[in-house]
């Protein structure tokens, strides 16, 4: 239940207020983390009004799964992100199912990580130092990672984007795993 | 087929990590993923990794351009949430509620939390001074939201909750006590989320208690007994009267 940061330690309480119906703390959280979340969104489903309705969505879920929120378990920011890449991904199914307007194919993948911010100064700790590892992976490995968390496919599905066999797709992101594990241990070892 | 064959999961550190990592990245999918999530029940340890795993992957999400998103976003947001949630304004003259403090800073607010210590050992003149020990528990602005009293004569602890503290119904309030090397006790959960009268447990009072904190849990209270799982909403220490 301690908080790791100063970041952690305000969105903790920010969240705690929010858990007892507290609307001016939920705009802090709001103006704490929107723009962070929002940017996120938008690369997941690369259409602004369809970011913006997962954003929407999530911090209307945020406000009602405050009481349940869970410290131990993941830390603020984390239990975040998970709602609005879940919210973005049920979108992104929609979305791709329905009008089939959603571009798929565009920029699937991670991007080069140095298309992020323009100053790393502007990035957490762990941020940092997640990028720094991204680039120590092959970018096939990098490709197919992003392709999972971000759009929620399965090995099939991004074998089949890729036009690769499955188990190379399984053990490209198996191995790009392992990797990133390794490299954050010895950047937090360091 | 490995996956269905629970004493591997628990002797392998790379197994557990390599499906932790997959399940937090959501390629462990249908009846692996299943199998997985009833192991994650009974397993803390294995929870932990799946935690560090979301965690080193959510990052990713920090890695994209910040852009706020426009206005209407927050305004949809509003109007979809229950507009009865905004707490109604209280008249000045009921001090317990701590309201008339706010607009005066911290300063009026300690004033506030003296004011109501001040009410409450006059409302309980028949008591031994040596005999009581009082808490405000205060939220992260200072405010104060209950008082405690420790009362060893009769061996009660009265806690006081102020009525703008609005508990969602599915969940409730549970005090604890926290020692000086950071263990937390309970000290029981209050009926109703209500002002309450709870037997005075010894070790409430103990000198090695540092704070008495109040976490938002489940109806049953705490799933953990070692210590809150929910968020903690106030916090304040004893002090003898």
């Amino acid at each position: 239940m301690i908080p790791h940061n100063d970041q952690d330690d305000q969105l903790y309480r920010l969240l705690a207020a929010v858990a007892m119906q507290d609307r001016q703390a939920f705009r802090t959280l709001y103006d704490a983390t929107s723009a962070q979340l929002f940017g996120f969104a938008l690369r997941v489903l690369h259409r602004e009004e369809l970011a913006e309705e997962a954003v929407r969505d999530a911090f209307v879920s945020i406000w009602h799964a405050a009481p349940g929120y869970q410290m131990h378990l993941a830390p603020p920011l984390t239990w975040m992100v998970t709602i609005v890449r879940n919210k973005a991904q049920h979108i992104r199914r929609r979305a791709h199912a329905g009008d089939g307007s959603l571009d798929v194919e565009a920029a699937d993948g991670l991007a080069d990580p140095s298309s992020g911010p323009s100053d790393p100064a502007q990035l957490s700790h762990d941020a940092r130092a997640l990028a720094r590892c991204m680039e120590t992976l092959a970018s096939g490995q990098r490709q197919a990672i992003g392709m999972a968390y971000l759009h929620g496919l399965s090995h099939d599905e991004v074998a089949e984007r890729l036009d690769l066999p499955v188990g190379t797709v399984k053990t490209w992101i198996r191995r790009g795993l392992v990797r990133l594990r390794d490299c954050l241990a010895q950047r937090e070892a360091a | 087929m490995i996956l269905r064959d629970l004493p591997a999961l628990r002797n392998s550190p790379a197994l557990r990590d390599r499906l932790a990592a997959e399940y937090a990245l959501g390629t462990l999918r249908g009846g692996a993923r299943r199998r997985f999530e009833t192991w994650l029940r009974d397993d803390p340890a294995l929870r932990d990794v799946v935690a560090g795993w979301q965690e080193r992957l959510a990052a990713l999400a920090e890695l994209d351009l910040p852009t706020a998103p426009p206005a209407r976003v927050w305004a949809a947001i509003e109007r979809r949430l229950d507009p009865a949630a905004i707490p109604p304004r209280t008249p000045w003259w009921q001090f317990w509620h701590c309201d008339v403090a706010r607009p005066w800073g911290v300063l009026a607010v300690g004033a506030c939390a003296a004011w109501l210590v001040l009410a409450l050992s006059k409302t309980m003149p028949d008591m031994a001074p040596q005999s009581r020990q009082i808490a405000a528990l205060n939220d992260a602005q200072s405010h104060t939201a209950l008082v405690v009293t420790a009362d060893t004569a009769r061996g009660r602890l009265d806690v006081r909750v102020a009525e703008e503290v609005h508990v969602p119904t599915d969940r409730t309030l549970q005090l604890w006590a926290i020692t000086r090397t950071g263990k937390p006790r309970s000290l029981g959960i209050l009926p109703g989320n209500r002002s309450t009268d709870l037997a005075l447990d010894a070790r409430a009072i103990d000198p090695d208690v540092a704070l008495l904190a109040i976490s938002l849990e489940p109806k049953s209270g705490s799933p953990d007994p070692t210590g809150p799982t929910g968020p903690v909403l106030y916090k304040g220490s004893w002090a003898n009267l």
